[in-house]
């Protein structure tokens, strides 16, 4: 009895793996599909920004035959992922997808909202939301099965941010309520955003500046790489809301005691203790990586450029640092993405950036005022990830080229 | 060097106790930092019921995470849930890229103000790192141990639960350290919807420019998420050590 | 016992097992020798179902190993493979413990299990049983790692491997010892191995695998006198052969009448520690004791070397 139940288990398994019809992952996002199409509201159409708004399916907020175009290729992405397991034509119907429902959405605030109507405020809805999901999942599944190289990803990273700003620059998206918040305040989206970078990037930098030197001690002096380290970890564990409170009290007592600190533009509130402590976040990741990767350069090789006549300068300039970059890099990504998340808290003690929005919007339960604030920061520290991800396997491909 | 170690982490918690339990014995040293006559000490509400509440919500969202983690990262490493794992993967990837304060914040259009959006967030954010965590745990698994459980007629289950569950559980609670990590510093953050919380404290520094409030606050959290990581990284060094292994690496991320 | 029946193995097109067929007689060892990728462990595998066979059967004790659900039977079958796969968060107790918890033992019952393992192993239970795999030499987990195998008292043993991470004076030791258990238990035993020297030293049988075939299947004699293919030979060195033959036999078979001046050599020497003794002393001939250390007759090199040729 026992025997029997084991085996047709047994010959069960193989045979749904010989069938390759039925992609398990393919048929849940199928599904996800199903139900953002027929069950949740596309768009939502608000009177005005305060008003709570009502939901229209797909059918209802486009023109007839565009809608049965639309769905209709969304029904055919769902079958696609369904039952075609090859990644790349995965990959062809979730890019389509994406085709059809973004410019949708932008259309259908156009159609939805009645002429000359400038207070009404279209939005995309759950189901438009799913829909971008499911694709976005079936993309990055075709992507992770796909094991693109450096290049390819890049490219795809910029064809897809090409495909946006087309989007954005044609103005199809320009009816959305996202788009008209955007075109209220374009000047401060560009400030904040510069703000944003500055924060980010500024203390990034500062962080490499300090933390290289640093690190390259530490490789050499143990008990100080343990001080640091240890030190840093204590910093990393830190909420950053607290940290910023914690430098507030002592720069605010500078502000007030050295006018040329105020002068300077150090105040207790503001970017500089957002500054400070995302210089401090980002210092572990570099202090770390760099004494790893020091520490991973292979004895023998240091030990034949010390034969080779190198001096200790030149042996870490030539042969150690080159040998340790891949890893110091992947600290630099680890702090980059970090940074470019955590400043957006900046905006809460006054340092601006995309925060502003973040926590304007959540005052004003405005979703579409987060959003301004939150898919660019999002946005910004995927790219970052990609790009410096590819940077990292490209150099890494040049340390195995060279050996 | 260690005891001296263990010796400061009690002075601290010590310390952290007292502040919270009776803030006020503390003025003496917040009072430089007012002007006005402002209040030395947040009077808003009970310190010591703020930290509970934070606690809470940090426990009960990292408990949440935990479990749906745990299974998740259990379901994509068995046969039937293998066509689930290269997606999973890049979503964790993906996911870790996203500011935790960016799920807060669209959680709160979606469910309102208050703890929802913030125990929202902080059981969203909190599955990633523990799901990591768990698919490298089980990954790491020496296939020689898995052969032998095999070979000894453990079936399916009891290979999960009696070798592969235990063996992965020090990179599990590393994964659970950074969680609650995370959670700490979310659930600050959560204050500025409305989450009851230690954020509260430093919130209204900002807004009524009471750098004392502000410092207290902060004090506090970073106090908390020092002897919680402590703590934890205690408990994972204490069951790897069993295992004869260095403890997890994993180091934290600040949120 | 162990009968295998026309068993095969295919992965897609390749075939790495191919129809072999033969028997381990009860409380034997064979010993399953080849190049590496030869199908050694997929052949061994096969026995506790950890692969499944394309073809063919395997028979314990006479009855089919499909007709008993896979997990029982692997109860039923001693497992050791290379670097044992000891579990790391159990301690030596139990680890050892394993399949008696398995099968639902008694407490009490396993412990006296574990305690009496502990000590035909020779590792000492108040100082190991509450040891972790971590903080063992390497020999004493090997020896953790047959004991555990050994614990709900298998018919059969299965060992891949088994002394492959040892060193080799370790190694000498443990084969010793585990033919001494093996003797004592009478357990059948299927041991795959790359070192030939253990082939000769463990096996009752060696069978010799070539790219998936079993090329002989035979006493440890037969494959060096009677090697079926040029490759056996070859695998069994020609250079060792009279030496390996040499160690095959014992003083007893080579035992002449009458006696000899000098050291005397025991009755259960191997030939080949007998010619080493004779070779060292310079003598063509040494006095033969018993066990008492009564003296039985003599030894003499000519005798011996006859025993080292490919036809004696
Ligand atoms: N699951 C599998 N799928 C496909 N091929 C396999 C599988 N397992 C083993 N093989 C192939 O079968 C052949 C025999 O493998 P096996 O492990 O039995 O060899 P072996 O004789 O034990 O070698 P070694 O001495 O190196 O351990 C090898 O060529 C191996 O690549
Ligand atoms: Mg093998």
């Amino acid at each position: 009895m026992n025997t029997i139940s084991s085996r047709t288990t047994a010959s069960g398994m193989t045979s749904l793996r010989s069938i390759p019809s039925l992609d398990r992952l393919g048929s849940v996002l199928a599904l996800l599909i199903g139900v953002a199409l027929l069950a949740a509201p596309f768009i939502t159409y608000r009177a005005n920004r305060i008003v709570a708004g009502e939901g229209r399916m797909l059918a209802d907020a486009l023109p007839s035959k565009p809608a049965v175009a639309v769905i209709a290729v969304v029904l055919a992405i769902a079958f696609c992922a369904a039952f075609v397991r090859k990644p790349l034509v995965r990959l062809g119907a979730a890019a389509l997808g994406l085709a059809a429902i973004l410019p949708a959405a932008g259309w259908s605030a156009s159609f939805v909202t009645p002429d000359g109507n400038a207070f009404a405020r279209v939005s995309p809805s759950t189901g438009f939301w799913l829909l971008a999901l499911a694709f976005a999942l079936l993309a990055a599944d075709a992507l992770a099965r796909l094991r693109l190289g450096p290049w390819a990803r890049l490219l795809a990273l910029a064809v897809a941010a090409g495909a946006v700003a087309l989007l954005l620059a044609s103005g199809a998206w320009d009816d959305l309520s996202l788009l008209k918040e955007y075109a209220n305040r374009a000047d401060s989206f560009w400030r904040e955003a510069r703000r944003h970078l500055w924060l980010a990037l500024g203390s990034m930098a500062a962080a490499c500046l300090v933390g290289l030197p640093l690190g390259i001690l530490g490789h050499r002096i143990r008990a100080m790489r343990i001080a640091v380290l240890q030190g840093l970890t204590i910093v990393q564990t830190i909420p950053s809301i607290a940290l910023f409170g914690i430098l507030i009290a002592p720069l605010g007592f500078l502000a007030a005691q050295v006018p040329l600190a105020a002068a300077l533009g150090i105040h207790g509130i503001g970017a500089a203790p957002a500054f400070i402590a995302l210089f401090l976040y980002s210092l572990l990741p570099v202090v770390a990586n760099t004494v790893t990767g020091l520490d991973q350069v292979p004895a023998a090789v240091i030990d034949a450029a010390r034969g080779m006549g190198l001096s200790r300068r030149q042996r870490l300039v030539q042969v150690e640092l080159p040998l340790a970059f891949p890893v110091i890099l992947a600290g630099i990504r680890i702090a980059l993405v970090q940074n470019l998340g955590l400043a957006t808290i900046a905006a809460l003690i006054g340092g601006g950036g995309f925060g502003t929005f973040v926590f304007q919007g959540i005052g004003q339960t405005a979703i579409d005022l987060v959003l301004l604030g939150a898919i660019p920061t999002v946005a910004l520290s995927f790219a970052a990830a990609i790009v410096l991800d590819a940077i990292i396997d490209l150099t890494q491909r040049g340390a195995h080229d060279r050996h | 060097m260690r005891a001296q170690a263990v010796l400061l982490r009690a002075a601290a918690l010590l310390l952290l106790v007292a502040f919270v339990a009776r803030p006020q014995l503390f003025a003496f040293a917040f009072e430089p930092l007012t002007a006005n006559n402002a209040s030395a000490i947040y009077d808003q509400g009970s310190l010591l019921a703020l930290t509970l509440s934070h606690l809470r919500t940090v426990f009960l969202a990292t408990l949440a995470s935990s479990v749906l983690a745990v299974t998740l990262g259990v379901f994509v490493t068995r046969p039937f849930g293998q066509e689930f794992l290269p997606l999973s993967r890049s979503l964790v990837n993906i996911g870790q890229t996203f500011p935790p304060v960016a799920v807060l914040a669209i959680a709160v259009p979606l469910v309102g103000f208050g703890e929802k959006p913030t125990f929202i967030a902080l059981f969203l954010y909190g599955l990633l790192p523990i799901f990591e965590n768990t698919l490298t745990g089980l990954a790491d698994v020496e296939p020689q141990t898995l052969e032998a459980a095999k070979g000894m007629g453990m079936n399916a289950r009891q290979r999960l639960i009696q070798v592969e569950l235990p063996l992965a559980l020090p990179v599990i609670l590393a994964g659970i350290r950074l969680s609650v990590i995370i959670s700490l510093g979310t659930a600050t953050i959560g204050s500025t919807v409305a989450a009851k919380g230690l954020g509260e404290v430093i919130i209204a520094g900002l807004q009524s420019n009471n750098v004392a409030f502000i410092l207290q606050g902060g004090l506090v959290v970073a106090l908390l998420a020092v002897l919680i990581h402590g703590g934890l990284a205690a408990v994972e060094r204490a069951v790897a050590r069993r295992l004869g292994r260095p403890a997890g690496a994993a180091t934290s991320q600040p949120s | 016992m162990i009968d295998i029946e026309h068993l095969t193995k295919r992965y897609g097109a390749t075939t790495v097992v191919d129809d072999v067929s033969f028997r381990v007689e009860e409380g034997t060892v064979a010993v399953v020798v080849g190049t590496s990728g030869a199908g050694k462990s997929t052949l061994l595998r096969m026995i506790n179902r950890l692969v499944e066979p394309s073809a063919g059967r395997v028979l314990i004790d006479g009855k089919d190993t499909m007709t008993i659900p896979e997990d029982e039977l692997r109860h039923r079958i001693g497992y050791v493979i290379q670097g044992y796969g000891l579990f790391p968060h159990r301690t030596v107790a139990q680890n050892i413990a394993t399949v008696p918890r398995l099968l639902g033992w008694d407490r009490r019952r396993i412990a006296a299990r574990v305690e009496e393992l502990l000590d035909l192993f020779q590792l000492d239970a108040a100082e190991f049983a509450t040891k972790f795999p971590h903080q063992l030499s390497g020999g004493q987990q090997q020896r953790v790692g047959v004991a555990r195998a050994l614990a709900a008292k298998p018919a059969v043993l299965l060992m891949d491997e088994p002394f492959g991470a040892l060193d080799p004076v370790i190694r000498g030791k443990a084969q010793d010892d585990l033919r001494a258990i093996q003797k004592r238990l009478g357990t059948t035993i299927m041991l795959v191995t790359h070192d030939m020297n253990e082939a000769f030293h463990l096996g009752d049988r060696i069978a010799v695998m070539d790219r998936a075939r079993l090329l002989q299947y035979a006493s440890p004699a037969d494959i060096l006198t009677h090697p079926a293919e040029a490759f056996v030979e070859e695998l069994v060195g020609t250079t060792e052969r009279p030496f390996r033959l040499l160690s095959l036999t014992t003083v007893q078979d080579a035992l002449e009448p009458g006696s000899a001046e000098g050291q005397p050599v025991p009755l259960s020497a191997s030939l080949r520690d007998a010619l080493s003794q004779l070779i060292w002393l310079g003598r063509q001939a040494l006095p033969v004791t018993d066990s008492s250390g009564a003296p039985v007759g003599r030894i003499s090199v000519d005798r011996i070397l006859r025993h080292g040729r490919a036809d004696p």
